[in-house]
């Protein structure tokens, strides 16, 4: 199989765009891509597209992409695999390229969660990920659907929402440096344990912001990485892991089993395991979410994740700095854009560009979760080759 | 010649009486007192389902309500709109086998259901169908109320008790308010908890509990029903659990929670009789029941199994943002079924929010998880065991 490397890599900020719709955001995005390649990157170079996009705001994806960014010449397909949807599209570019039918993609997130109000938001698209029957007309919202597994493994693990608060305050620390971000200021645990709550044991500092924007990456065959660049990110693994739809069939809900599936395929196709890792992007659309992920990663044995949280290992500096971006919480939570995002993060670490760069930044790992905490997605990027 | 009463009160009050859980409506709580009944091994025949509150009046109240009693959809239920009056005159023409539930969902809200065992334990002493109309409700909910008391208790009662020339008062009249039962009554009336169709048959729980044979009367604005009680026989079962304050829920504006109306068909039998899918080469429950079986790869190849009705909590959370045609905040919990390894995600009910703990066990409930479309979708919640220990007697 051919490898894969990623060239470049562009975003837009992660915010409340309402002056623009998703048809500025993904041309955006890609414009940034492109005039991030190294040597240049002319885009009838783009052989084929995937758009990532959870929610539908302005119709037909895969045209708006084409159509948008003047790619009416290539096959694009719209992909929604819910939170885990950037990371899911990456994995189908690099299928396209490793098979030989393909040398250059683009991958593509966007979404405008802003476009509708922020309390029907987030309800409209449950009914995209609930059983209609059973599930549906309970409320099972997004932060209920992980508040679940959370209040568990408070139950039984050590960790208290204090911890859960200190990942907060680290993310946002990490975020005021990011020019893209969407909420740019330093938070205090105290602040984050008194913030109103929204489904227990998540305050609202606890969750993610309700973001717009658009992300993009480039992806190319090994035999053409040198024509446009000396410094790219090579796909080392990925993996997708899939779980029971419905909670009440998850047996031990301290873990994410999706989460755990995709990174057994990501270690093995790397030939890496957790200590190999540098850094990561992890999903922290609600803080216990990163926390839990910890251990599911492999960064931290079972239920000592907050050891790990206690020991500030998690910061840039630290012994595995985690989401050097500002996260989720912190950059903002587009769906579609969000794995594109983190990879876009990854891209520029290990070319040693970061906003927030961490030093010997060599191999870093992509991971989102989503769904009915039944999607998880995850890229393994690295600086040399293997 | 006996009955077996049920009673069921919601756990929520304020000094007016009962009032219905924001979940419960007149045929969840008819499943409460009827379960009373029918889970204790009584054999049902027939039901007459009773009330004034009637959920809906087309599409059908009696589907859900065998299914959720775990009867057969095969018996004939009368839906009978109608007070306490309605009540009396349904047992008395009940043969053996007739499941009377008679319910009250306005305040005081409560319910009762009656099993003829035998031929009815009533005898008819007479009747007065008289029209003092002081309180109307239309078809379309828009009611009604003249402010004259003293008309209805001189016109009314007075005159109804009259027409049919009693030799003596009866012992205790459903329908009446405290002040007119006291003066139509043969001693010191009972306080009953309902007023409408239910107060007949919590009347004849006093009697039974009592031992107390006599006279009974059930009255609806100027209408009367007399009858004779023979209380020999007959047993009473009450779920009756302590009265709170109605807990404050906010409900945010926006549109209704869509409906499928081929998904609520699918999962009706399971849903609201609360069973699994079993598999019927390995036995595997699943729930809800599914086509290819995790267990043993077969296909297709389950029938629906009756799940325990107790459980408890595996893990919960309270939901506090207001969430559009939702009633916020609400409790979430995942329940294990005693004795399976099935689980389910469902609503805590009859406590406020926020008071469940992993841990905790509770009995399976049948409420009205939502209206969708206009159609009530009934599911069972999680009532915690601590509701029911707190039994609060009649008041």
């Amino acid at each position: 199989m051919r490898r894969v490397a990623i060239v470049g890599a562009g975003m837009t900020s992660f915010g409340e765009h309402f002056s623009r719709g998703i048809k500025e955001l993904i041309p955006m995005a890609l414009g940034e891509a492109l005039a991030s390649v190294d040597k240049g990157m002319d885009r009838r170079d783009i052989g084929a597209a995937w758009l990532g996009e959870v929610g539908t705001t302005d119709g037909f994806g895969a045209g708006i992409l084409a159509d948008s960014c003047g790619l009416l010449d290539i096959p694009v397909t719209r992909t929604e695999n819910a939170c885990a949807t950037g990371q899911d599209i990456i994995r189908q570019a690099i299928y396209a390229i490793s098979s030989g039918h393909v040398d250059v993609v683009a991958a593509i997130g966007a979404d405008k969660v802003r476009d509708t109000s922020s309390t029907s938001t987030f309800w409209d698209w449950m009914a995209q990920t609930r059983d209609m029957a059973w599930d549906f007309p309970l409320g099972l919202l997004a932060p209920a659907n992980f508040a679940l597994h959370a209040a568990r493994y408070l139950h039984e693990a050590p960790a208290t929402r204090e911890h859960m608060a200190m990942i907060a305050v680290k993310n946002h620390f990490h975020g005021v440096k990011n020019p893209k971000a969407q909420l740019r200021s330093e938070i205090t645990v105290e602040q984050v344990l008194q913030a109103p709550m929204v489904a227990e044991p998540f305050g609202m500092f606890d969750c993610t912001p309700q973001s717009d924007g658009a992300a993009a990456v480039l992806l190319v065959a090994e035999e053409h990485v040198a024509k446009y660049t000396d410094h790219p990110a090579w796909v080392l693994g990925f993996g997708l892991g899939i779980d029971r739809v419905m909670h009440q069939h998850k047996r031990d809900m301290t873990s994410f089993t999706c989460t755990v599936k995709a990174a057994k395929a990501a270690y093995a196709m790397a030939g890496l395991g957790p200590r190999d890792i540098d850094f990561a992007e992890v999903h922290d659309c609600f803080t216990a979410v990163e926390l839990i992920s910890y251990e599911d990663l492999g960064f931290a044995e079972r239920f000592k994740a907050h050891k790990l949280v206690e020991a500030r290992d998690h910061y840039v500096g630290g012994r595995i700095p985690i989401n050097p971006s500002g996260g989720l919480k912190s950059k903002g939570h587009p769906p579609g854009a969000t794995g594109i995002a983190q990879c876009v993060e990854i891209f520029e670490q290990l070319r040693g560009h970061s906003h927030n760069q961490i030093d010997g930044a060599r191999i870093g790992l992509a991971h989102n979760i989503g769904g009915p905490t039944a999607a998880s997605g995850i890229t393994i990027l690295g600086r040399q080759r293997s | 010649m006996s009955i077996s009463v049920g009673t069921y009160l919601p756990p929520w009050g304020t000094s007016q009486g009962r009032v219905v859980g924001y979940d419960e409506d007149a045929l969840t709580m008819a499943v409460e007192a009827g379960r009373q009944v029918v889970d204790a091994g009584g054999a049902v025949s027939r039901i007459v389902f009773v009330s004034r509150e009637l959920p809906l009046l087309e599409g059908g109240n009696s589907a859900p309500l065998l299914a959720a009693l775990r009867l057969p959809d095969t018996l004939e239920v009368v839906e009978q709109l109608g007070g306490a009056p309605a009540t009396l005159d349904a047992i008395l023409a009940a043969s053996a086998g007739t499941l009377v539930i008679a319910v009250d969902a306005n305040t005081p809200a409560g319910a009762a259901a009656a099993l003829v065992t035998g031929s009815s334990p009533l005898v008819l002493v007479g009747r007065a169908q008289r029209s003092l109309p002081q309180r109307t409700r239309h078809a379309d909910g828009q009611s009604f109320r003249d402010d004259d008391p003293r008309l209805l208790r001189e016109s009314g009662v007075r005159a109804s008790m009259l027409s049919l020339g009693l030799q003596e008062k009866p012992v205790v009249i459903a329908g009446l308010n405290a002040r007119d039962a006291a003066s139509w009554s043969s001693a010191a009336p009972p306080a009953l908890p309902t007023l409408g169709a239910s107060s007949l048959i919590f009347a004849l729980a006093l009697l039974i509990e009592g031992s107390r044979s006599g006279m009974v009367g059930a009255m609806e604005q100027a209408t009367l029903s007399v009858a004779n009680f023979d209380a020999a026989g007959s047993t009473v079962k009450r779920h009756e659990p302590k009265a709170q304050k109605p807990a404050a829920r906010k409900k945010a504006p926006g549109g209704d929670i869509k409906l499928s109306l081929a998904a609520y068909d699918r999962a009706f039998k399971s849903k609201v009789g609360w069973h699994a899918g079993k598999c019927t080469a390995c036995g595997l429950l699943s729930t809800p029941p599914r086509y290819h079986c995790l267990g043993c790869g077969a296909d297709d190849q389950w029938e629906l199994a009756p799940l325990p009705r107790i459980g408890s909590v595996y893990t919960t959370t309270t939901v506090h943002v207001s969430v559009p045609s939702l009633e916020s905040p609400y409790t979430l919990a995942v329940v294990e079924c005693d004795g399976t390894d099935v689980r389910s995600l469902m609503h805590v009910t009859d406590v406020p929010a926020g008071q469940v703990a992993i841990g905790a066990h509770g009995r399976l409930v049948l409420r009205r998880v939502a209206i969708r479309t206009g159609v009530p979708d009934y599911g069972h919640a999680f009532s915690p065991d601590a509701v029911s220990s707190q039994e609060g007697g009649a008041a």
